[in-house]
């Protein structure tokens, strides 16, 4: 089914060279990078699993309980992890926390400012808005591949795409919190003669904060969602274990992985939720 | 503003210096798809460069896609699960010059249509006739394999109007396929060997009169470009390295297979109990 007249737009061919042009000229940089980033990983695991398991749970349950105020929560924590250990998943657990945590880091650490900007400039919003949409609904499979030029496989190309996945909400929600201060203290704020980033630091990102926070914690399950995406170029973790189990017909091994994946989501998620409630009250 | 541009370049300068640290000398990193094949000749050929060569292998599994770009970029050494002429024909075609081929580790693979063996047909030819006892499907793989390809055309050649090839992957295949065989239902999947099917389940190839799915498929050693000026050693073993038969590497896919396996045990074992073979591999 082609159109009469107008010949096919050449769109995908054009990009295929302009991925190759970049591909040749700014790889080294990327993959010098990647490099960094990878051995950063590396240092992050290795550090994880010198502690051992019992300990680190309970680190991560006294680290939980510290940030989330609530006993349920600490308790999960070291059930679920006492769970993925006994059910030989330890290894794998460790470094898809990694990862996630790297990669929401990431997409904070770029999103956050984006967001702030959107909220306010007007013109940032309108470039900006459609960017995000292509961003989350571009199937990461597209760009899993030609990914590989650049980072290489594995871990830090599984990052890359995990971060332009995940990082949309972040961006969304922090720009939406912020439009939300209600306009009379904006006036206020303005009337008493408050500089741009004084009205920022003392208004509008205490008044937004509960509402990034939701952004952030969607941004952590979107990345946690990636996982099995991202072990198809070598990402392993428990998304590796998931993508090795279906390949091999093997359900008990893959809803174990499985799990171990939800469990890690519940942790992170109810964490944020405390934070979030706390930050409201 | 300025004062952060300044730090911005000082970090990707220290990150462009600090780099070729990075670089761990004596290193090999093999890619490989979770075929079982794959997972066996990818361990031996880590076994053999770890244990006699004294390399430090790390073994990725990916996708077929994704390993086959990973050699042509240089980011991996090599694969030893380079499936030719047919299935991977296409990543062979587009990355055409920017790989090297090793030869063959195994020849003998085959691929095909299979049906479990209570099914009372012999060629593919006469599949038509009991469309609705097939349930008018194909069970195929990823649509990207040169085994689907094939199976397009043989739907075609053979006029099968009555079926339908379905698109998954080599899981939901096998998932079909056990299922089917769970009821003693006929069903007709896409199959290559060695594949593990064959082992748990009796199934056996349909004839194909026409010969469009192929003749014998062989497993070649692909490395990346400029191998052989890095590290010698490792190009030369891989250049050499290839099973004695299929039966062989058959076997260790059996090891494979029994409950807790670890490929990599399997794979010292295998070069342990095969001292000849792998010294013929060393050049010795």
């Amino acid at each position: 089914m082609t159109m009469p007249i107008i010949p096919k737009i050449p769109l995908g061919a054009s990009i295929e060279t302009s991925i190759d042009f970049l591909a040749e000229h700014l790889s080294f940089a990327t993959k010098a990078f990647a490099k960094v980033v990878e051995s950063g990983i590396d240092l992050l695991v290795g550090t994880m699993m010198f502690l051992p398991p019992w300990l680190l749970i309970l680190l991560a349950a006294g680290l939980c309980w510290r940030l989330s105020k609530s006993r349920g929560v600490a308790l999960f924590t070291m059930l679920g992890l006492g769970l993925i250990w006994n059910l030989g998943f330890w290894s794998p657990t460790i470094s898809t926390i990694a990862l996630v945590l790297v990669a929401t880091s990431l997409a904070i650490i770029i999103g956050m400012p984006l967001g702030i900007l959107t909220a306010l400039s007007q013109p940032a919003y309108r470039l900006i808005m459609p960017v995000l949409d292509f961003m989350q609904t571009m199937p990461a499979f597209v760009y899993l591949i030609p990914a590989i030029p650049f980072f290489g496989l594995g871990k830090v190309a599984a990052i890359f795409s995990t971060v332009i996945f995940a990082m949309p909400p972040a961006i969304r929600l922090t720009c939406l919190g912020i439009r939300q201060v209600p306009r009379e203290l904006v006036e206020a704020s303005d009337a008493f003669g408050a500089t741009r980033g004084q009205k920022l630091l003392k208004l509008q990102l205490p008044m937004a904060a509960s509402t990034i926070m939701a952004g952030v914690n969607q941004t952590v399950m979107l990345a946690l969602s990636m996982v099995v995406v991202a072990a198809m170029i070598g990402a392993k973790g428990l998304g590796g274990e998931v993508w090795k189990a279906i390949q091999r017909l093997d359900p008990a091994r893959g809803f174990e992985a499985g799990l171990g994946i939800v469990i890690v989501a519940m942790i992170f998620d109810r964490v944020m939720q405390r934070i979030v409630v706390r930050k409201r009250s | 503003m300025r004062f952060t541009l300044k730090v911005f370049l000082t970090a990707m300068a220290v990150l462009l210096i600090s780099a070729p640290s990075a670089f761990a000398a004596k290193k090999v990193t093999l890619a490989y798809v979770e075929w079982d094949c794959a997972v066996a000749s990818t361990n031996v050929a880590r076994a053999v460069l770890q244990e006699k060569l004294g390399y430090d292998v790390e073994i990725l599994p990916v996708a077929a896609a994704a390993m086959w770009q990973a050699v042509a970029t240089g980011d991996v050494d090599g694969m030893v699960t380079a499936w030719l002429p047919e299935t991977h024909k296409n990543y062979a075609d587009r990355l055409k010059g920017k790989f090297e081929n090793l030869g063959p580790i195994v020849g003998g693979a085959k691929l095909g249509w299979a049906v479990p063996k209570y099914v009372d047909i012999d060629s593919i030819a006469d599949l038509n006739k009991h469309a609705d006892k097939f349930d008018g499907r194909v069970y195929g793989i990823d649509p990207g394999a040169g085994l689907m390809q094939l199976s397009e055309k043989a739907m075609e050649e053979y006029k099968l109007n009555k079926f339908e090839l379905m698109e998954g992957s080599g899981a939901t295949m096998t998932a079909a396929l056990a299922d089917a065989i769970k009821h003693k239902q006929w069903v007709v999947v896409t199959a290559w060997s060695p594949h593990w099917m064959f082992g748990r389940w009796e199934l056996k190839y349909l004839d194909d009169p026409k010969g469009i799915l192929g003749g014998e498929e062989h497993i070649d050693t692909i490395v990346r470009k400029g191998l052989k000026q890095d590290m010698p050693k490792v190009y030369a073993f891989m250049d050499r390295f290839q099973w004695d038969s299929p039966d062989q590497l058959q076997m260790v896919m059996a090891w494979n297979q029994e409950p807790d396996a670890d490929p990599y045990k399997n794979a010292v074992r295998f070069i342990n109990e095969n001292p000849k073979l792998v010294n013929g591999w060393l050049g010795k």
